[in-house]
């Protein structure tokens, strides 16, 4: 960014010195710049980031043309992929599906050209790199609805497109989250921390806040790209980041219900790498809206088309010792962490539940959200390393999510919702906590 | 002076003086005196003149009238030929002029061998004819051989008695349940084929209008019959004829009465005819038909020697709007290779509505929302518009639709008015809209006629817009940068190099896809035509590697761009912009 300072010379002429300062280098390639030349301007962007996705990306990436050529035939869109350098073709696989007068559709009509691009970002593969390198092109190609699509979901439907899209490009919204039909064991830090959380901090029910899947403006993605803070390299938690500004930039937010959900490949659960995804990203946050979710009471709900949320509820095997055992060896060997972050009446309960035998462990909704609400203050007191506070969150969740697993185990789906909401309803209860340790902190 | 070219004719063509080759005079019954009218001629000798004409498709009624009675004719079309040299205009294609109850603005014939009174005589039309081929402007008519006026006097014939000599000439039925596969055209106004006859109590058959029956092309007699009537016409020296509604001459159970073998058989022996009697004449084929089924209209060179490109000229439409090249390539992907004497026409308007038959539902739709909103602008399928109103008057618009008229390959043709963009009136009737008198000046009746303005046959059009004191040729011609004087420049460079007319094309695909990029080829001579679809400026680079070293010539300017070297060519293109470019090497 180019600065000018004047200065009157003894002469009394005005003599302008330019200090050139560098923003950091456009992260965009000259060559994905070419690529955004010819396409020009859209209406529809679709953002698919990808890093070794060859096995899936063909049929998802024919789902998405699917979806904008039935529902938006006459639009201007383009896929855009943003690649962390994968090895496996993935970027030749999306390009190639390209429709226009060289590669014609062989299976759908299409009005126009739909042009498919690719671009590989210049750091390990992130999502919040993903995700900027994505806004950035829907801000150059003008885009007026944008959605992102992850290529880690199994059973996409061509539908989701005109779900995710259409609120924003027909109705005026600015944000579109999804909500699911989930078994009603997935997603646990959803249900038990960022979707009560959130809702109680910001007052709005927003069920996944943090969605690899969802729908934006061009208001509110240009607002995001040249507001954010994008130097921590990765980007983590941005997707969960983009919610909360929308949230308190007054965007209009509202749901869309797109099915079930299910994921390409089933992993085990790598819990801290998500925790610093998802916590990592909303507990900064917190430091930042301050102002906004301090004033903040009550929770109003968002729009929603279809569902709020389905459950299934068929078995599903957990191992019960296991969280226990990790909650209870964690209380153990993080006892000095903890006493840096929890008060000692928190960490004396926790301490008493973890000498409990296996039927009679219960974490409690107040005790972990105390938990939690003690948790974010001392992050934002950085009264140890904020990684490791997160790091630390790991035992502790293990063992709330053992408890509502076993509350749940017999539940049925309105049983199941109910408690959700209860939980909700307590983090709500209990914010005055969190603020009267945010404001005693300062 | 030119002569045009006959069979066994030698001829010296800086004297009047001809060598005739008496036996083939003989041989074929023509007069010394028809032979010297149709050699004494100023035009082209090239058998070919087709694919490097430049056609003005006018209606004889609509152009200027001599006598004052408020309708366009002969002497009227004759005395405004100087403005057609001046245009640049080398062929004219008059819409149909003989006699006729004009339910169907002259489709609907009513004897084949002569002109409709109000437009003049015989002997104005022979001379009309000489003057235009003075100035080196060759003459196209109309011929419409599918069907006849239910007023000619064949049909009347044909109803009055079952057992009548000439009941055969046309399609007759005691039922409508024949040609179920035949699908109605005319789906405004027209809900079947069949029409029932009170006289003669039977079912006829009609494409078109129940008021213009089908003739019986299975009888040899009509096939006669009609054959004489060309002759008639080429024998007066006329140059072309447009063969009006052609896939459907024939009929037959099980089919749908389009494009039929037995068709094209037909249309071969007139070709043959006209080969044989009067070489260098020329069939233009109106056939509404998807690229595949145009190409059997050309035969092996035996039957037309130009067809209309229907499919192509609602996807340029449809490109401009969508701002992207893919109807348009794609059509013409689809558009088969032609035999070598061959040639497209093509067309941004005529008397027609636009028509929507050979597009897509989708694609159809997509054209009704953007050029045709008003439900009152749509007939059968088709919106019923002239150039400058569908483009809403945008001079950009105008000048690349012509742009690409002018430079894809075929011959093109003007519809009288669309050259200073003439508008329409919607509110007149069917198609009549588009047929209004042709504006040429500011003043009583736009110069058209000296009859009171009630008298004239169909109201001027008189918009702020597009009326003719604004819009007209006299202030146009005035005017250094009116689009007349664009279309004369346009014209004057086509007409410049042959490669339009005859040359091959090579499709440059540039990835921005809003922008039609193409090669013309013709010899040694090579012409790059860009085109920018989009309403924003744009930057394109085109891979030219096979052309390096060639320096592009702009010619309209004939201004130097830069070499084309190892990178790709960039160019940057400003809104609906086009670029002409001669290759050179030096």
């Amino acid at each position: 960014m180019e600065t000018l300072s004047p200065r009157v010379s003894s002469r009394g002429r005005a003599e302008v010195h330019a200090e050139l300062k560098l923003e950091d280098e456009t992260f965009l390639t000259d060559d994905f710049l070419r690529h955004l030349i010819n396409v020009g301007e859209v209406d529809i962007l679709v953002g698919l980031p990808t890093h070794n996705n060859a096995k899936t990306i063909g049929s998802i990436l024919q789902t998405i043309q699917n979806g904008v050529l039935k529902a938006f035939p006459r639009e201007r869109a383009v896929i855009i992929n943003a690649d962390g350098g994968s090895h496996d073709g993935t970027p030749d696989l999306v390009t190639g599906i390209s429709i226009d007068d060289v590669r014609p559709a062989s299976n759908l009509y299409a009005l126009r050209t739909l042009h498919s691009i690719s671009t590989k970002y210049a750091s390990s593969p992130a999502s919040g790199v993903a995700l900027r390198t994505i806004l950035a092109a829907a801000e150059l190609l003008r885009a007026k609805a944008c959605i992102v699509m992850s290529p880690e979901s199994a059973n996409i439907d061509s539908e989701w497109v005109s779900k995710l899209l259409r609120p924003v490009y027909c109705d005026g919204f600015d944000l579109v989250t999804p909500t699911y039909r989930r078994h009603k064991f997935e997603g646990l830090l959803t249900t038990n921390l960022l979707y009560p959380m959130i809702r109680a901090l910001y007052g709005v029910r927003i069920r996944e806040a943090y969605t690899p899947e969802f729908g934006f403006s061009s208001r509110l993605g240009g607002q995001f790209l040249n507001q954010n803070n994008w130097n921590d390299g990765t980007g983590a938690g941005a997707e969960l980041r983009f919610t909360l500004a929308a949230i308190t930039s007054g965007y209009r937010i509202c749901q869309s219900f797109l099915g079930e959900k299910e994921h390409v490949e089933r992993r085990g659960a790598d819990l801290v790498p998500v925790l610093r995804q998802t916590v990592g990203a909303l507990f900064p946050a917190l430091e930042s809206d301050f102002p906004v979710w301090s004033r903040v009471t009550g929770s109003q709900p968002v729009p929603t088309t279809g569902s709020e949320q389905e459950v299934r509820l068929e078995p599903m095997r957990v191992n019960r010792k296991r969280l226990r055992e990790m909650f209870s060896t964690g209380v153990a060997e993080l006892e000095s962490v903890f006493q840096s972050i929890l008060s000692p009446s928190t960490l004396g309960e926790l301490q008493r539940i973890a000498r409990l035998g296996e039927e009679e462990f219960h974490y409690s909704a107040e005790l972990w959200i105390r938990t939690v609400y003690e948790f974010a203050a001392s992050y934002q007191k950085s009264v140890i390393s904020r990684d490791h506070i997160i790091q630390a969150l790991a035992p502790l969740f293990r063992g709330r999510a053992l408890t509502f697993l076993m509350e749940n185990r017999n539940s049925s789906a309105n049983e199941v919702e109910k408690h959700i909401e209860g939980l909700c309803l307590e983090f709500e209860r209990l914010k005055p906590y969190l603020l009267e340790m945010w404001k005693s902190r300062e | 002076m030119d002569h045009r070219p006959l069979l066994g004719e030698q001829y010296n063509s800086t004297t009047l003086s001809l060598r005739i080759n008496l036996r083939f005079a003989l041989r074929h019954r023509e007069s010394s005196e028809i032979i010297l009218r149709r050699c004494c001629l100023p035009l082209n000798k090239d058998a070919l003149w087709y694919k490097d004409a430049i056609i003005y498709q006018v209606h004889v009624r609509t152009f200027y009238d001599s006598n004052g009675d408020g309708i366009g004719d002969f002497q009227g079309l004759e005395q405004k030929l100087d403005y057609f040299q001046e245009l640049g205009i080398n062929a004219i294609w008059l819409m149909p002029f003989f006699p006729s109850p004009l339910r169907d603005d002259g489709y609907d014939i009513a004897d084949y061998t002569a002109v409709h009174s109000s437009y003049g005589t015989l002997e104005d039309f022979r001379k009309l004819l000489d003057s235009a081929h003075e100035r080196g402007i060759r003459v196209i008519i109309e011929m419409v051989l599918n069907h006849t006026s239910d007023q000619h006097p064949w049909f009347q014939e044909a109803r009055s008695l079952r057992d009548n000599p000439r009941r055969d000439w046309y399609v007759w039925s005691d039922t409508e349940d024949r040609y179920e596969g035949a699908r109605i055209i005319f789906l405004d106004t027209e809900t079947s084929n069949w029409a029932w006859d009170p006289i003669s109590k039977s079912y006829y058959w009609h494409r078109f209008f129940s008021h213009q029956p089908d003739l019986n092309y299975d009888n040899p007699a009509v096939r006669e019959q009609i054959w004489n009537a060309m002759k008639f016409w080429l024998k007066m020296g006329v140059d072309a004829f447009r063969l009006d509604a052609v896939p459907y001459l024939v009929e037959r159970e099980g089919t749908n009465c389009e494009n039929l073998p037995e068709t094209h058989n037909i249309l071969k022996e007139l070709r043959r005819k006209v080969d044989e009697q009067f070489p260098g004449s020329m069939l233009l084929a109106e056939a509404n038909q998807w690229p595949a089924d145009l190409r059997p209209y050309f035969g092996d060179e035996d039957e037309f020697h130009m067809a209309f490109h229907f499919p192509l000229m609602p996807r340029m439409f449809m490109g401009l709007k969508l701002e992207d090249r893919k109807p348009i390539t794609e059509i013409l992907q689809q558009t088969p290779e032609i035999p070598p004497s061959c040639q497209w026409t093509l067309f941004l308007r005529n008397h027609d509505e636009l028509t929507l038959e050979m597009v897509t539902d989708m694609e159809r739709d997509y054209m009704y929302d953007m050029y045709a909103e008003s439900k009152t602008m749509r007939l059968n399928l088709g919106i019923r518009r002239r150039l400058a109103p569908l483009l809403n008057n945008d001079r950009r618009r105008i000048e690349l639709m012509n742009g690409m008229l002018m430079s894809l390959p075929g011959t093109p043709i003007i519809y009288y008015g669309d050259e200073i963009g003439m508008g329409d009136n919607i509110s007149l009737g069917d198609r009549n809209g588009v047929r209004t008198p042709m504006q040429w000046n500011g003043g009583w009746n736009s110069g058209f006629s000296l009859a009171e303005p009630e008298r004239l046959y169909a109201p001027l059009i008189q918009d702020a817009v597009y009326g003719y004191p604004a819009v007209n040729v006299l202030s146009q011609k005035e005017s250094e940068h009116s689009l007349f004087r664009w279309m004369q420049r346009i014209i004057a460079v086509r007409r410049s190099n042959g490669v339009f007319g005859r040359g091959s094309i090579e499709f440059l695909y540039p990835a921005n896809h809003r922008i039609l990029a193409y090669l013309r080829r013709l010899g040694k001579q090579t012409v790059l035509v860009v085109n920018n679809l989009s309403n924003s400026a744009q930057a394109v680079e085109l891979d030219l590697r096979p052309y390096k070293g060639n320096i592009l010539i702009e010619m309209f300017g004939n201004n130097i761009f830069p070499r084309v070297g190892d990178l790709p060519y960039l160019l940057t293109m400003g809104p609906y912009q086009f670029y002409w470019f001669r290759l050179r090497r030096v």
